[in-house]
């Protein structure tokens, strides 16, 4: 039996700003590292690069999809290292957007992972997220605890 | 001794350190053991191979991970001389108390 690729992580946060503000945390490279990463070349248009240095081998890499400002972004998403089982832009991240008061409602659906990688990327999302939501709020979320026990 | 102490403080530490104790495996290999992201085995990895339990060795593009022994001898070593000592210092006070008593 052939095992499809059609794993899906879906995640919502709340975060106390605009979607203008949280929409260029997925397009603004400086933003972008402040909650993912330690380096990001992000061409927001789509067709355009997204790949982001997570940390060590670990770069994940993709395309963008599509960009509607300020409710919806998607790129795909995939990682670099040759042993990696979701290669780039094999898999697809859909952000949306939703305005609801002074706050955002972000909500984060992962597609087209293969089963072995499902809790995985959720576990990765998990961590990423909260981060989000401090940053794109005007907190400091500080230096990401996985790059920095990885000697970055 | 403490940066080894720190390391198998977590339980996914020890976990890890267990699947390559008698056998070298891949980063990718170790993850697959996990419901966890790759960049969090990266950092467990990591931690492991600067308290020196791990050792790390490239084959190609390929980083295959083995448990350090004599390491983890010296853990063991440094944990039964602090075991022998509370045991004495318990010996003392008991025989203490016992002296205070009779």
């Amino acid at each position: 039996m052939i095992e499809l690729d059609a794993e899906v992580v879906e995640r919502e946060v709340r975060i106390a700003a605009s979607p203008e503000v949280i929409f260029s945390f997925f397009t603004d490279p400086e933003r972008a590292v402040r909650w993912m990463g330690i380096e990001a070349t992000l061409d927001p248009r789509p067709g355009g690069i997204y790949r982001v240095h997570i940390q060590g081998p670990h770069v994940a890499s993709g395309r963008y999809v599509e960009l509607i400002p300020y409710s919806r972004v998607v790129f795909t998403w995939g990682w670099e290292a040759e042993d990696e089982l979701v290669r780039p832009g094999s898999s697809t991240v859909e952000i949306a957007l939703i305005p609801d008061g002074k706050e955002t409602i972000v909500r984060l659906t992962h597609r087209d992972l293969p089963v072995a990688e499902r809790d995985g990327h959720a576990h990765g999302w998990d961590h990423f997220l909260p981060r989000l939501v401090l940053a794109a709020a005007g907190a400091d979320p500080g230096p990401d605890p996985w790059a920095i026990a990885a000697g970055q | 001794m403490e940066t080894v102490l720190k390391a198998i403080a977590a339980p996914r530490r020890r976990e890890i350190l267990r699947l390559v104790w008698s056998q070298e495996l891949s980063a990718g290999e170790i993850a697959s053991h996990f419901a966890v992201s790759r960049p969090a085995i990266s950092q467990h990895l990591g931690v492991l191979e600067s308290a020196g339990l791990l050792a790390e060795r490239r084959v190609g593009t390929r980083r295959l991970y083995r448990a350090c022994p004599e390491k983890v001898t010296e853990l063991r070593d440094f944990l039964e001389e602090f075991w022998d000592d509370r045991l004495q210092l318990l010996k003392q006070a008991a025989e203490a108390a016992a002296e205070e008593q009779s």
